[in-house]
């Protein structure tokens, strides 16, 4: 059929959009009106889908590197190769010393494979998502303290808050579809709060702006839990039959003080206190942050879903915990247990029982130690540990957020990368094996409100090209695994054997309105698009976890601003998908062009008092180096901050150095070049 | 203008006289939920196409203007480049085409064929396009929440651009020709002469069918005016433009949109193709410069871009219209609710001057 329903592969919204083809190419994209998260609204993104398959640029065959540079090769040569080099690595160095990592992108199908066959058949954890680091901790905190790691409500539901309260994303530009909606309900009468260092779109129509000193978050929420206390707004009968941990809570909380902590902030405590109030005494409110990069430590997120637990603001129609995925299928990629010490449906490697029931699923023994992270692969591969590296349309060279993923590459003995151009990355790849676009394959994914949708085919693939999970079926194979799979839906059903919360998740089922949300049980077979709505369940389902503020950030004279990293807008230029289409490529090039060397941002009063001007090159100074690069100056950014996009890597090289510890924050100064 | 009766049984099988004539159709179908769709009649789904359906998303606008189209090829030779212009023709009838995007058509018309310069892949693909007119009169169905053409003066029935127009009166359709080719559909047995009564029938269909549209009062003329005159006030762009996230959804599905830019891209080797793709003033690189110079750099400059366009009077009096046809899509597909109603009337309201009008 020419119009196919299916679901946009950008972002973690998850858009319900039909895909027009004509004769065998997809011709043209347009969103559904029906589908209950977009509702009629696609971004840019999903308006340009459809230049994308039709790529010259694509990969047909698969690829070996010989000594004169890539062959093209049979899949049997090339699947042939991968497993004798694979069994040699861990005849040699043992299972430990190969590592799979895979993007945030890949289906479900395929994340589920990929972790199936370093676990049971190579017999290692040492498998991980590209966007690990930062998203574990929300993982680890949502499972901690609500039991599910997860977005507890529909994205539709924030049209239901009358408080809405957005932290530290760029909804306008990485998640336009939800800041539509929240811009919506901002003017059907909601109350909107903004936390963030940067003024961006959506705080413009904010009624709270906080506009916070970076890395202060943990300290704001604990001034205003404290503010929600000491006004009794807090929710007693929740607390009370629903909520353990109250006690530490409550003597954790006692140490923040308003004043103390809105100067910490650096925001006006008044406004501080607004927040608070306004937040605990809605009807419904919704908070909203994002599991990206600009998402920061445990603390931060456990100090925010506090806020959430201690008012009662979760389980009912828009009062919710939005814990937005920006790739199209984190949620589903962490589902599938893509995760270095989480087993698929989040059971932890260590658990016996769990280890034992899967192990039984796939007839094979697992490992029980953690395994390495993307971070620690990557990050120096493991002290050389790591020899043979499975790279699923993960392109750390250009996207990493780690020092010197290049390096760390070329380290490595053997690499397979399964992509559908030809990366930075692949260059470094022993065997290249081309993937199918969307559009040519029947995969699904996992929306950040859990949505399971199968995005479906509707174009021939070109070429040799196959569906990546069939790379990984053909591999495990060559490797002596039993496995058969006719197609996706199979992958699918043996999925829903794996993991409990998508047990009636079959293919069937899924395309029978617009996906299904899990938990998608026999019990429950259309989905639970709120989570913890029925009230039932044991009697303290959540946790709240006690936060001390946290040690103030010290400010030196010598290094007087703090340096962040983050996407924010400048992101989207680096994804293949986007530079494979004309449009989006324009779009997302802009600022590239105007600053052709990159650039970091500095707030317009910060500038004028260094006398920087506009597109000027400065010298950042931080303990760990400098490094000269041309200045953005905008108000966008908050004084005393300034902002570095993660794409601009010698500024993330030279100020944090290969043993970067992860922190987004980084004390500098500014240099004048030419005085 | 000749007009005939049709049961309404019948109706599909102007369809097939269509197909017999040569024409590939393309019908509206429900696809999924709500959601409906142009899409070419074949024997599997014939049965299927259904008359009044929410009028889809997707505008017909694309059978003369695709979404993406390759207008040539060009190849690197020994003896410089080749070029081939690649020009598409079609025989393609659109059968229930809303009135909106009749005049939707019209807009296009003006602007690729009745100016100095005639767009040849335009005109190829108009010419061989018939359409077959239905007239929106089932509230609820085809007159939706955003419909709002009675203040566009473009429905519920279309006064000219179509082949062939019906309108529902019961268990019958009054069929009436707008051009001979329309006109020639009539030599077939299905249709029988239509009578005095039924032309009233039509008459009171219309008018019941304009008393159901939720937007029956518009104030476009009042918008033009603060439009064309520099009337409405900075802080209206500013609000206006604040609230568009920039997807370019509106002019996309704007049946009266015409903008699109031209890219070429590699095929193999040495051959490209040179595509041209819908484009968008909502966009920062629609009207950025070489050089990085952009006239219209903030977001709300580049959205009074889009009203200047369809509302001032310089352009009014150019197409005879404003350059809206009250289709309502752009209210539909837009994140920060500033379609055309709600854009119209935020102008009457922000307009200096216009205040005391608005009070009153």
């Amino acid at each position: 059929m020419p119009h196919q329903l299916t679901t946009c592969t950008f972002c973690g919204v998850g858009c319900g959009l039909y895909l027009e083809t004509a004769e065998g190419r997809v011709s043209g994209a347009y969103p559904s009106l029906s589908h209950p998260t977009n509702r009629g609204r696609i971004c840019l993104r999903g308006w340009h889908v459809h230049e994308v398959s039709g790529s010259p640029d694509r990969l047909l065959h698969p690829l070996i590197r010989r000594s004169r540079g890539f062959e093209e090769a049979t899949w049997d040569e090339a699947v042939e190769l991968i497993a004798e080099r694979l069994r040699a690595i861990v005849m040699q160095h043992g299972p430990q010393a190969v590592a799979f990592l895979d993007s945030p992108r890949c289906s479900n199908e395929e994340a589920y494979l990929l972790q199936k066959l370093a676990r049971a058949v190579v017999g290692t954890n040492n498998v991980d998502h590209g966007t690990g680091v930062y998203v574990h901790n929300s993982i680890n905190v949502l499972l901690d303290m609500l039991g599910v790691p997860a977005t507890t409500n529909p994205i539709g539901d924030l049209s239901l808050s009358d408080v809405i309260l957005v932290d530290g994303v760029d909804l306008a530009r990485q998640l336009p579809t939800v800041a539509g909606i929240v811009l919506r309900a901002k003017l059907d009468g909601a109350r909107l709060i903004v936390v963030d260092s940067r003024r961006h779109r959506l705080a413009g129509h904010a009624d709270v702006f906080l506009q916070i000193r970076p890395g202060t978050e943990a300290t704001l929420y604990g001034a205003m839990a404290r503010v929600i206390i000491d006004r009794g707004l807090e929710d007693r009968s929740f607390l009370k039959s629903r909520c353990g941990g109250f006690d530490a809570f409550l003597s954790a909380t006692e140490h923040f003080d308003l004043l103390t902590a809105a100067e910490e902030c650096g925001v006006p405590p008044e406004a501080l206190e607004e927040a608070a109030t306004l937040y605990a005494e809605a009807q419904a409110a919704s908070l909203v942050y994002s599991t990206g990069l600009e998402a920061r430590h445990e603390e931060t997120i456990r100090a925010a879903v506090n806020l959430a637990l201690l008012t009662g603001q979760i389980g009912r129609p828009g009062a919710g915990v939005y814990a937005l995925t920006e790739h199209n299928n984190l949620q589903g990629v962490c589902d599938m247990g893509m995760l270095p010490d989480m087993l698929p449906g989040y059971r932890r490697v260590t658990d016996e029982e769990a280890s034992a029931r899967l192990g039984s699923l796939w007839q094979a023994e697992l490992p029980r130690e953690v395994g390495l992270s993307a971070r620690e692969v990557l990050g120096g591969l493991g002290n050389g540990a790591i020899r043979g590296l499975w790279l699923g349309r993960y392109d750390p060279a250009s996207t990493a957020f780690f020092g010197d993923a290049a390096w760390a590459l070329q380290q490595c003995e053997f690499i397979v990368v399964q992509h559908l151009f030809m990366t930075e990355t692949a260059a470094f790849a022993d065997v290249i094996l081309p993937t199918t676009a969307f559009g040519e394959e029947t995969v699904t994914f996992t929306s950040t409100d859990r949505r399971i949708q199968v995005a479906e085919k509707v174009a021939a693939a070109p070429g040799a090209t196959e569906p990546a999970w069939r790379h990984i079926v053909r591999v495990a194979r060559a490797l002596g695994a039993e496995w058969e799979y006719d197609g996706p839906a199979d992958v699918m059903a043996e999925i829903g054997q794996a993991v409990p919360f998508y047990e009636a998740a079959s293919y069937d089922n899924l395309r029978r309105d617009f996906g299904v949300q899990w938990p998608c049980t026999w019990q429950r077979p259309v989905g639970t698009p709120r989570l913890f709505a029925d009230g039932s369940g044991e009697q303290h389902p959540f946790r709240l976890q006690p936060v001390r503020p946290p040690v103030p950030v010290p400010r030196s004279a010598e290094f007087p601003l703090t340096l962040v990293f983050g996407y924010s807008n400048y992101y989207w230029h680096k994804n293949v998908l986007i530079q494979h289409s004309e449009t989006l490529k324009r779009e997302y090039r802009i600022l590239l062009l105007d600053y052709p060397e990159g650039f970091v941002e500095v707030n317009t009063e910060d500038a004028r008092e260094l006398s920087v001007r506009d597109g000027e090159t400065i010298r950042v100074c931080s303990a760990g180096g400098c490094v000269e690069i041309a200045a953005r100056v905008t108000d966008e950014v908050r004084r005393g901050a300034v902002f570095a996009p993660f794409f601009v890597k010698n500024v993330d090289q030279a100020i944090r150095g290969h043993a970067a510890n992860g922190s987004p924050y980084v004390p500098v100064r500014i240099e004048r070049i030419r005085p | 203008m000749k007009a005939r009766i049709i049961a309404a049984e019948d109706v599909l099988c102007i369809i097939d006289l269509l197909r017999e004539k040569g024409y590939a159709v393309v019908a509206p179908f429900r696809i999924h939920g709500s959601d409906t769709c142009f899409d070419v009649v074949n024997e599997a789904n014939r049965h299927a196409a259904t008359l009044h359906l929410p009028n889809p998303l997707y505008p017909p606008k694309r059978f003369v203007l695709p979404h993406i189209q390759r207008i040539m090829t060009l190849q690197r030779t020994s003896e410089g480049m080749r070029i081939e212009p690649t020009v598409a023709e079609q025989r393609l009838a659109v059968f229930g085409i809303r009135s909106c995007d009749v005049a939707g058509i019209g807009h296009l018309d003006r602007f690729y064929l009745d100016r100095e310069y005639r767009d040849i892949y335009y005109h190829r693909l108009r010419q061989g396009l018939f359409l077959v007119n239905v007239a929106c009169t089932v509230p609820g169905v085809d007159i939706g929440p955003d419909c709002f053409c009675v203040c566009t003066d473009t429905g519920p029935a279309a006064r000219s651009g179509f082949d062939l127009q019906l309108v529902a009166l019961g268990d019958r359709y009054l069929a009436v020709a707008g051009t001979p080719a329309g006109e020639a559909l009539f030599a077939s047995t299905i249709f029988r002469k239509a009578t005095p009564e039924d032309v009233a029938a039509r008459r009171l269909a219309l008018a019941n069918a304009r008393r159901s549209f939720f937007h029956r009062t518009s104030w476009f003329a009042g918008a033009v005016r603060g439009v064309s005159a520099g009337k409405v006030s900075e802080e209206t762009w500013e609000e206006i433009g604040n609230r568009c996230l920039e997807c370019g959804g509106c002019t996309f599905v704007c049946p009266a949109c015409t903008c699109f830019t031209v890219t070429d891209r590699l095929t193999g080797p040495d051959t490209y193709e040179r595509v041209r793709v819908w484009d968008s003033c909502a966009l920062a690189g629609f009207t950025r410069m070489a050089g990085g110079f952009n006239p219209r750099k903030a977001v709300h400059d580049r959205r009074n871009r889009r009203f200047f366009r369809k509302l001032s009077h310089y352009f009014v009096q150019r197409e005879l219209s404003v350059a809206c046809v009250g289709c309502g899509r752009c209210a539909a597909v837009c994140h920060g609710e500033i379609g055309m109603p709600t854009v119209v009337e935020m102008i009457r309201r922000g307009s200096v001057g216009e205040e005391a009008h608005a009070a009153a």
